[in-house]
């Protein structure tokens, strides 16, 4: 009984830390794109405020149960793939339940969350929420096409779906980090990446200009709350994940910290630099040479 | 016994009588009349049974005292008998059905009719050559009596016509018996078969002659006009003597001529045969004249006698039997249609829908219709399936490939006259008068069919009694068709309830693989009859139709032989047919789905003759097969597929699916397509992937299932109808389960056995949730709902589920596929076929969040704002459904473990391990149990949390909501329903371009034109069918010379 408990404890913990380190991450990454645009923008603990304003506030309304139930989905969908994934390589805690399942299971938790939090918004009512989520799902279904083609390769590579193993592999020096063993894959996996944390080219989805935040739409207060929570994880494990596929996973926090803030403004840094896509024109452009790299990976290891 | 010379003599008797008895009342003359060929019936009957029970021999009757040549002789063999028991029974009916007709055309037509009957009798019976000439002559001007008495213009140009084409037909015959008379010295049948005339270039010529002449009289294709306008014009009743009565007398001259003529002609025979039956039958797909059909038809299937007869020397013992069956069904239902038309007096196909208002006549019609295609349990089709047996046997490919198509070109537009029947437009028709009399004979000969069904099938000894108990069953529930629908309900879910007690607990002892898809046959059709329960009044029809098809469902499990298992498939085909047609608008679908699915059976037919040749009739045996094994497991593969609606072969399912009843959707999706996914099971574990030609097919079906996948799912994305979305949802999960099995490996194969059952229930709550959603909201259209979580929240929670199973998100079941699918397709090597179909899973969450947002979420409509929750009758079964996928979901490996060490028996390598709820393989692993309470705990915290914090949130309606500072005007506006994909549309929308509906309607619309085409021959100018005739005897002449 200890046992589940201390686990429960260490589990929590680690929420903790991957939470506030994505509210961080998040944070400075919204101050360089400010000074890209030659703002100076939010005070660095500007998304404490917003989570503690948003948890605090005092009216709230609700569209019904599935609109009450999006945002636990939502969230469930961020902390699930945390729960799924092992953190920091070598440390029996911080796997967390990843024995529960590998690779494949964390690919399709993704969805847990999106469905659930598109159901809800769409009980929300708003034509806008809809029509997010309509762009939102079509363009994941090939973003999700060269990352699925970098995973065959992988476990062609390591010849195991097990992300423990995987990172294991590329344990004892930079050169055996996937990205050098299998750069094709790597290159493969990081366009994925920029559909999947949806930063411009690929921002249609939430264009506040157009379809007011999309999805989240109707909500506010801690519905909000709940949803920000998750965003803030969620970041992080996405980066996670890829850091452990292709980078080399990590064994410690502060490699952690480093690789994760690495990986994921990658995403941010061509979001700057880049005009927003049409939806037609992501869904078209994975077609195009990310799947073709997509392509190459997995002949590469036939 | 009395003699057959008593035949003639009452006959003969009878009309010269009748003659004296000018003023004679009517109704005394025709009394005798029946008496009198009642008497003859009786004659030959007796002696059919005395042949049949063995206590009489072939018996010749002497004429005059004198022993032949010197007199005509009449014999009395078995086949005699039989004939004329045929020709005899008819003309009782038939003089039954023309009772009134008869007696309105006078005392000639009753001495015309008798006379008639008579030659027909003694052109049967006679072994002399001349004698047959002239009763030939006697039936023929006898059969021209009787059209022309009707005195219409058309009956008697046509009537002309016939008596041209006959005089020239009669006199080549007459040259023919002269000149053999010079060569062989006698008339007597036995003395010019002896006497080897064919020696002689004469005598050759002489045989020819009088072979052609009884060919031409059997209406060979394409010199057949004259007898076209004939059966288009006559009264039916007349039109039905010349088709079952001349006809049959005419085949039986063929049959008993036939030794007389060298051995080599007998293919030429075959060839006529074959031409014609393929011929008549492409021209009557043009056709939309009842009767005029009805003659093509005719032409058609003694075209196929006649081949039959031409190919004796391949069929051995078994000619006998093909050519009565086929002849049988031919009779009953050529006579009975013909006797239905006359009840219709419509004339065009279309307005047949008449029938409609008397459903013994539909029963009637649908009986014949069958028969003739040789459907079962009809004698026709065990003649067929005989047929093909043998042809194979023989190594006559080309001949099964014939027969094949003749027989599916027949059933286009017979099954297109059906669906006008069953669905045509029957408003503004005029009243159906049926009289008494007319009324008798069809159903008399619809049960000789059936009963004759039973007794061809004891006769090749496959079909048993027990294969009959759920005909017999459904029989009985067809006589309770007055009672009203949920007496009937009862009923047949008890009969499914028997069905599982009777044979699940043995299966599940002995056979996994069959024990699984009884199970979902069984419980699929238990819960989907429950759903049956919401519908009132009588709902005649469905209770037979549904229990054919699940009689036939049963039967394809338990089936131990080929012949077994094709007639429990085509059982099944049939009645699945009469459940998709029962839909509003599925004529067209009903139509397209029986084409589709006859084509298949026609090729695992073609199939199960090629292995029935080599390894014999058992089911087991498939895996002996050594030559063509290739070409075999190819064409069982297509035939399966066409169930399973593979793309290329899925045009006929989102019609048939979408438009079906509530109830029958499920049935028709969720149950019906997996007969399909077992037939192939079937072929792939019997004939196992080892060889090089089998893996390169299994190949090929592996990208067609990855492609039917994607395919199916993008067109799903896209439809606005909700439950056409659902139809092409099946077509990409059965893509996946194509896919699964094609691996033929044993993941793949987990995989798919996953598939099948999780297919089967969430297809089955869906269909049957959004059934009865339609049913509520009066549309299909989704863009026409929205918000009706607020009013059905039980049937929004079901559909949810269902979508989540279907999804494959974890925790339900689905993802145990998908987690199967990464481990067998990276250990495979299918890397490419299984990135489409990862790409077509994630395609999936389109259409699935498309149906729950339009169809629960969103602004609800005005007019649906008193909407019900959908009906308890649907609830209790989906709710059944829902728990078992959740105990399905939670303990996967109840299911999983047990089919894994089933499949070790196939594939020893074992690479999945089970440790309680833990599988691994050499790739990855993945606990069922614990990620199902991991995600629980998970959420069941982050829940309360949030009710926590925000517990008291108000309530507010859907229309309650931020609109940048504008005020929404109506739901309709609001809800963002139609065209939801519209950018994704943009993008990829091109896959879904109707391409392959195109390709089908192309080739459809080839074979009408080229029938329309060939169809112009017939001029309808007497001249022009005269030099048919002639034409036809050169082009035939040079061809055997």
């Amino acid at each position: 009984m200890n046992d589940i408990i201390i686990k429960l404890l260490w589990t929590l913990l680690g929420l903790f830390i991957v939470l506030n380190w994505g509210m961080l991450m998040g944070a400075s990454m919204r101050k360089i794109v400010a000074r890209v645009a030659h703002r100076r923008g939010i005070p660095i603990y500007q998304p404490w405020l917003d989570l503690i304003k948003l948890y605090a506030k005092r009216t709230s309304i609700s569209h019904g149960v599935m609109f009450y139930l999006g945002p636990v989905f939502r969230l469930g969908g961020g902390v699930g793939i945390f729960l799924f994934l092992p953190l920091i390589y070598g440390s029996e805690y911080w796997s967390n339940f990843s024995w529960a399942g590998d690779l494949v299971l964390i690919l399709y938790f993704q969805f847990f969350g999106m469905l659930g939090m598109a159901l809800g918004a769409g009980e929300g009512g708003h034509p806008n929420s809809v029509i997010g989520i309509t762009r939102g799902l079509s363009q994941f279904t090939t973003v999700e096409i060269p990352l699925t083609l970098a995973v065959i390769s992988l476990a062609l590579q390591y010849n195991t779906l097990s992300i423990t193993e995987i990172v294991a592999a590329q344990q004892g020096g930079v050169q055996n980090w996937t990205l050098f063993t299998n750069p094709v894959a790597t290159v493969a996996g990081m366009l994925s990446l920029l559909g999947a944390l949806r930063h411009a080219p690929f921002n249609l989805v939430k264009a506040p200009n157009e379809v007011p935040i999309g999805p989240p739409t109707e909500y506010h207060s801690a519905f909000l709350g709940v949803l920000r929570t998750n965003g803030a994880v969620l970041h992080v494990v996405e980066a996670a994940l890829f850091m452990n596929l292709f980078f080399g996973g990590a064994t410690n926090w502060a490699e952690f910290i480093i690789k994760t803030f690495l990986i994921y403004f990658w995403s941010v840094f061509v979001g700057v630099v880049h005009p927003r896509f049409r939806i037609e024109q992501s869904v078209v452009w994975f077609l195009k040479i990310p799947l073709a790299i997509g392509v190459l990976a997995v002949i590469l290891y036939i | 016994m009395v003699g057959p010379i008593y035949i003639i003599a009452i006959a003969l008797g009878l009309a010269f009588l009748l003659g004296f008895f000018k003023k004679l009342n009517a109704n005394i003359a025709q009394t005798f009349m029946m008496a009198g060929v009642g008497a003859m019936s009786f004659i030959s009957v007796q002696w059919l049974f005395g042949h049949l029970a063995g206590m009489v021999t072939e018996t010749v009757t002497y004429t005059a005292g004198f022993k032949p040549p010197f007199s005509i002789s009449l014999q009395m063999g078995a086949m005699e008998a039989g004939v004329t028991s045929m020709i005899n029974i008819f003309g009782f009916l038939g003089g039954v059905y023309l009772w009134r007709k008869l007696k309105e055309m006078g005392l000639n037509a009753i001495i015309i009719y008798m006379v008639t009957l008579m030659g027909l009798n003694v052109i049967v019976l006679t072994r002399d050559l001349f004698n047959l000439f002239v009763f030939l002559e006697v039936s023929t001007i006898g059969i021209v009596g009787l059209i022309l008495l009707e005195r219409g213009v058309n009956t008697i140009s046509s009537g002309f016509k016939y008596l041209v084409a006959g005089g020239v037909i009669s006199s080549f015959m007459l040259i023919g018996t002269i000149m053999i008379y010079k060569y062989a010295g006698s008339l007597y049948i036995n003395d010019i078969i002896t006497s080897n005339i064919a020696a002689t270039k004469g005598g050759m010529v002489a045989l020819f002659l009088l072979l052609i002449a009884v060919i031409l009289e059997l209406k060979p294709f394409p010199a057949n006009g004259w007898a076209l306008d004939v059966y288009e014009s006559a009264n039916s009743g007349i039109s039905a003597f010349l088709s079952a009565g001349f006809a049959t007398a005419m085949l039986f001259v063929l049959y008993k001529l036939m030794p007389m003529f060298p051995i080599e002609w007998q293919a030429m025979v075959a060839v006529v045969g074959g031409i014609t039956f393929i011929g008549a039958n492409l021209l009557g797909i043009r056709q939309k004249n009842a009767q005029r059909l009805l003659g093509y038809s005719s032409a058609g299937q003694m075209g196929l006698l006649t081949a039959v007869i031409g190919l004796s020397s391949y069929l051995n013992e078994q000619f006998i039997f093909i050519l009565v069956t086929i002849l049988l069904g031919h009779y009953l239902a050529k006579a009975g249609l013909f006797w239905l038309a006359g009840i219709v007096k419509e004339k065009e196909i279309n307005s047949w829908s008449l029938l409609r208002r008397e459903p013994l006549l539909v029963v009637l019609f649908g009986v014949f219709i069958l028969t003739l295609l040789g459907m079962p349990p009809f004698p026709s089709f065990f003649g067929k399936w005989e047929l093909i047996m043998k042809l194979a046997a023989g190594g006559q490919t080309t001949w099964i490939l014939a027969i094949l198509i003749g027989s599916f070109l027949e059933a286009v537009y017979l099954f297109k006259w059906f669906g006008y029947v069953l669905k045509g437009e029957n408003e503004g028709l005029p009243v159906l008068q049926i009289k008494p009399e007319k009324i008798i004979s069809p159903v008399v000969f619809a049960t000789v069919s059936v009963m004759a069904g039973y007794y061809a099938g004891s006769l090749l000894g496959e079909t048993n009694f027990a294969f009959y108990i759920p005909l017999m069953f459904i029989a009985a529930i067809g006589l309770l068709e007055f009672l009203p629908a949920f007496v009937k309900n009862t009923f047949a879910i008890a009969g499914m309830g028997y069905l599982a007690y009777t044979t699940l607990p043995g299966l599940f002892e002995t056979d996994l693989l069959r024990f699984i898809f009884m199970g979902i046959f069984i419980l699929g059709g238990i819960l989907t009859l429950f759903a049956g329960y919401y519908y009132k009044g009588k709902r005649q029809g469905f209770y037979p139709s549904a229990l054919i098809m699940f009689a036939g469902l049963a039967g394809i499990i338990q089936a131990e032989t080929l012949l077994q298992f094709f007639f429990s498939w085509e059982l099944m085909t049939i009645g699945s047919y009469f459940l998709i047609i029962r839909g509003k608008r599925s004529m067209t679908h009903g139509f397209s789905y029986m084409l589709f699915s006859l084509a298949g059976a026609y090729a695992i037919l073609a199939a199960f003759g090629m292995v029935d040749a080599q390894v014999g009739n058992m089911l087991s045996a498939l895996g002996g097969v050594t030559s063509h094994a290739t070409l075999i497991f190819a064409l069982l593969a297509i035939g399966f597929m066409t169930k399973t609606a593979t793309l290329g072969l899925h045009i006929w399912l989102p019609g048939a699916h979408a438009e079906a009843e509530s109830d029958v959707s499920p049935m028709v999706s969720a149950i019906l397509l997996k007969a399909g996914v077992f037939g192939l099971l079937l072929t792939f574990f019997g004939m196992g992937a080892e060889s090089a030609g089998n893996s390169s097919i299994l190949y090929v079906l592996g990208w067609l299932g990855a492609i039917t996948a994607l395919v199916g799912n993008l067109a799903a994305s896209f439809q606005e109808d909700a439950k056409r979305l659902l139809a092409y949802s099946s077509i990409g999960q059965l893509g996946y389960i194509l896919f699964a099995y094609a691996m033929a490996t044993q993941l793949g194969w987990i995989g798919g056995f996953l598939y099948v059952i999780n297919h089967f229930a969430f297809k089955a709550i869906l269909f049957l949730t959004i059934g009865a959603v339609v049913l509520r909201v009066k549309t299909h259209n989704m863009y026409e709902m929205g918000g009706l979580i607020k009013r059905m929240p039980l049937a929004f929670i079901a559909a949810l589920i269902g979508i989540i199973a279907l999804s494959g998100v974890p925790p339900l079941s689905g993802f145990a596929g998908k987690w199967f699918f990464y481990n067998a397709v990276i250990l495979k090597g299918w890397y490419f076929q299984g990135a489409v179909v990862f790409f077509a899973g994630v395609i999936a969450f389109l259409y699935s969040y498309r149906i729950l947002q339009t169809v629960f979420l969103g602004q609800l409509k005005d007019e649906h704002r008193h909407v019900k929750e959908i009906p308890l009758t649907f609830l209790i079964p989906i709710y059944i459904l829902v728990i078992g996928i959740m105990i399905f979901s939670m303990y996967t490996h109840w299911v999983l473990e047990p089919i894994t060490q089933y499949l070790t028996a196939y594939f020893p390598s074992d690479p999945v391990h089970w440790d309680g709820a833990a599988a691994t393989t050499s790739l990855g692993y993945w606990n069922g149990t614990w990620v199902m309470y991991i995600i629980g705990i998970m959420f069941v915290l982050i829940l309360g949390w949030l009710l926590w914090l925000n517990a008291k949130a108000t309530k507010v309606k859907q229309f309650n909501m931020v609109f940048s500072g504008e005020r929404p005007f109506t739901p309709e506006t609001t809800h963002m329903a139609h065209n939801m994909y519209a950018g994704y549309n943009k993008a990829l929308g091109f896959i879904t371009a109707p391409g392959i509906t195109t390709f089908w309607n192309k080739v459809a619309e080839f074979v009408t034109d080229a029938a329309g085409f060939i169809r112009r021959i017939y001029t309808g100018n007497g001249q022009t069918y005269a030099f048919h005739i002639v034409a036809y005897i050169v082009i035939i002449y040079f061809m055997i010379f």
